[in-house]
């Protein structure tokens, strides 16, 4: 199943979720049929004027190409695709918020890509489940990546954001925090990650755990300052999308140009999330640790909303 | 604060207010700050174009109570958040010498969606620990960018009546109980029972810091199943288009949803919710819903806050009898 370009509409549109949840059929979850594409683009709205910036074929050509060099372990495309999907794919996050973007990448530009990194075994079968294609945005397969993204990169630099989505339980776990849009947390905690501190799945849901308990009694801002992201900057990096090539397949893109993250913040931070970390409880630290960076797919750990 | 907290925090009121608003630099109308229900009406401004919006924020906090306390290094900070985009600005704000906290708020549209949350925290040094949150404002504010009618919309009857021997007849079946939510008519209300010994004067009353603490939790308790008794009417109640979508109800049906539905399904916008919650209810997945009811009902009714406190007010006392 394999969806050659020449299918696809030129632009993307905004798919709203009624729609795209009901063409989510078991064989479609299944992989055993695609999606009705015409009665999906014809149950979208167009974007209005359009831009480069919607233009689908360079997002088609990088899924093309994550799915080509990381069929061996899929679950590596996520650390690839991520800050490419980024920079190439330039909104805001007031159009990031609407996942009607999400919902037709996943079920008109690329159903295919969908199941070749989520079908799993369910309890329903070998499918992918409908999260993965309209769903919240640490589980939908291209808004987890495009947040992920977003929330863990430094500036223009992507390499945390890269850093974060090779380790699974950072998309699964901390994706869902509320914390990490402090964004001196969200740098110190790929910090622990580049230092080794923190290396397993369970180590990093201990302390995602730990750092959001801690939160309640402690006001990270305060022992952490931040300086508001640069707007304007913003702004400049999505109009140049009209100007912007093809993003590079080996070398990281640079993302906004908005402002790095305050060095003495996140070193604060560091020291104190280590210190949490050394005293939080990680399930089998006693019995030797066991490196999987998959599972706990399930985590409970709901996002929580309070700002503080 | 809905955590007990392992060091002193402040008892005293944290009171925010916005004192004005600024688009692009030009200054909104006042009418467009509601200090009664605490919201900010953007979405109400007739300028469809704008990018910066400046805040200008004034806090009170229990000065006494700080003077004579045991916190150092006072820190007042204002935080604006939107879950939908993982937004958060914040500005420190500073004493002025007339006693109060002031600073302004920046945040750009780019960043929200619909609505955003407004809220202080104070935080200090206590026990030789920096950072420590030691107090939160009462009460949000919230930030309206894509909604026409402002959320606060609150309509709820208290009504006072003997369940025995009041004109209610129906009421008489109850007649053991402290009250009871009725959402059926135009307008919600709660029947408190003055034949039950002890309760209308215990929540008219006046009274100690415990007694005051334990009221807050008993009507803590009344409004929080105020609240989802509405929510499940105004789901219950919702009437559908030809195409089978639930069309937004009106009167304070409409409030209750637009104010809750954020809370009970946090990650979808206000209008996919009400399909969502329709469809609960009518193709099931409404019982797997009713934990996300009680806890928006519960932020409602503000019940975490008023149990910490009652709590912290009880455990306060009985330390002071030893």
């Amino acid at each position: 199943m394999s969806t050659t370009s020449r299918d696809l509409p030129e632009q993307i549109a905004l798919l709203p979720d009624v729609v795209a949840s009901r063409y989510l059929t078991h064989s479609v979850l299944a992989g055993r049929e695609r999606p009705p594409q015409l009665a999906l683009i014809r149950g979208s709205e167009p974007m209005g004027t359009p831009a480069a910036r919607w233009t689908v074929e360079p997002l088609r050509q990088l899924i093309d190409v994550a799915m080509r060099r990381h069929d061996g372990d899929r679950a590596t495309a996520d650390a690839w695709l991520a800050p490419r999907l980024h920079a190439t794919l330039r909104i805001t996050r007031r159009e990031a918020a609407d996942t009607r973007i999400w919902n037709f990448l996943a079920m008109v530009v690329a159903p295919d890509y969908v199941l070749w990194r989520h079908k799993g075994v369910t309890k329903e079968g070998d499918r992918a489940t409908t999260d993965r294609f309209v769903g919240l945005h640490y589980k939908q397969t291209f808004a987890r990546l495009w947040w992920a993204a977003e929330l863990f990169r430094d500036g223009d630099d992507y390499e945390p954001a890269r850093l974060a989505c090779e380790n699974q339980d950072v998309l699964n776990t901390m994706l869902r925090l509320a914390v990490i849009d402090h964004r001196p947390t969200a740098r110190a905690v790929v910090r622990l990650l580049e230092k080794g501190l923190v290396r397993t799945g369970r180590d990093v849901n201990a302390l995602g755990t730990a750092i959001n308990t801690a939160a309640g009694t402690l006001v990270y801002d305060v022992l952490a300052p931040d300086e508001a992201p640069d707007a304007d900057s913003r702004r400049y990096w999505i109009d140049e999308a009209e100007n912007a090539g093809p993003v590079s397949l080996d070398n990281l893109p640079f993302g906004p140009d908005d402002g790095c993250v305050p060095g003495d913040s996140v070193d604060e931070l560091v020291r104190r999330f280590a210190q949490l970390f050394a005293e939080a409880p990680v399930r089998g630290k006693e019995e030797g640790r066991i490196g999987t960076g998959r599972s706990n797919e399930g985590v409970s750990l709901d996002k929580t909303y309070s700002p503080f | 604060m809905n955590t007990v907290f392992p060091y002193p925090v402040l008892t005293g009121d944290i009171t925010l207010e916005v004192t004005a608003v600024k688009l692009d630099g030009r200054p909104l109308p006042l009418s467009m700050i509601s200090r009664d229900h605490k919201v900010v009406a953007l979405h109400e401004v007739e300028r469809s174009r704008w990018d910066e919006a400046r805040l200008d924020l004034r806090v009170v906090l229990p000065e006494k109570e700080l003077a004579d306390g045991p916190w150092d290094d006072v820190a007042c900070l204002a935080a604006l958040t939107e879950a939908s985009t993982n937004a958060r600005a914040t500005a420190r704000l500073r004493r002025s010498d007339a006693g109060w906290w002031s600073g302004s708020l920046v945040f750009h549209r780019d960043a929200h969606l619909t609505r955003a949350s407004l809220t202080v925290a104070v935080a200090a040094t206590v026990d030789g620990e920096s950072g420590r949150l030691v107090g939160m404002a009462e009460e949000s504010w919230i930030v309206e960018l894509d909604e026409r009618i402002p959320a606060r919309k609150q309509e709820l009857n208290i009504h006072e009546t003997d369940f025995r021997n009041g004109s209610e007849t129906w009421l008489q079946t109850f007649q053991d109980a402290p009250w009871v939510v009725e959402t059926t008519g135009d307008m919600p209300t709660v029947h408190l029972n003055t034949g039950f010994e002890g309760l209308v004067d215990f929540l008219n009353g006046g009274g100690a810091p415990v007694e005051r603490a334990v009221r807050g939790m008993l009507a803590a308790q009344i409004a929080a199943e105020a609240w989802t008794a509405m929510f499940n009417a105004a789901v219950g109640d919702l009437e559908c288009d030809d195409e089978g979508r639930p069309q937004w109800p009106t009167g304070w049906r409409d409030g209750v949803l637009r104010s809750m539905l954020p809370d009970v399904l946090p990650d979808l916008s206000i209008s996919d919710a009400l399909m969502e919650v329709h469809l609960r209810l009518t193709e099931g997945g409404w019982q797997e819903l009713q934990p996300r009811i009680q806890y928006a009902a519960a932020r409602r009714a503000k019940t975490p806050k008023n149990i910490a406190n009652g709590l912290r007010a009880m455990s306060r006392d009985v330390e002071t009898e030893r």
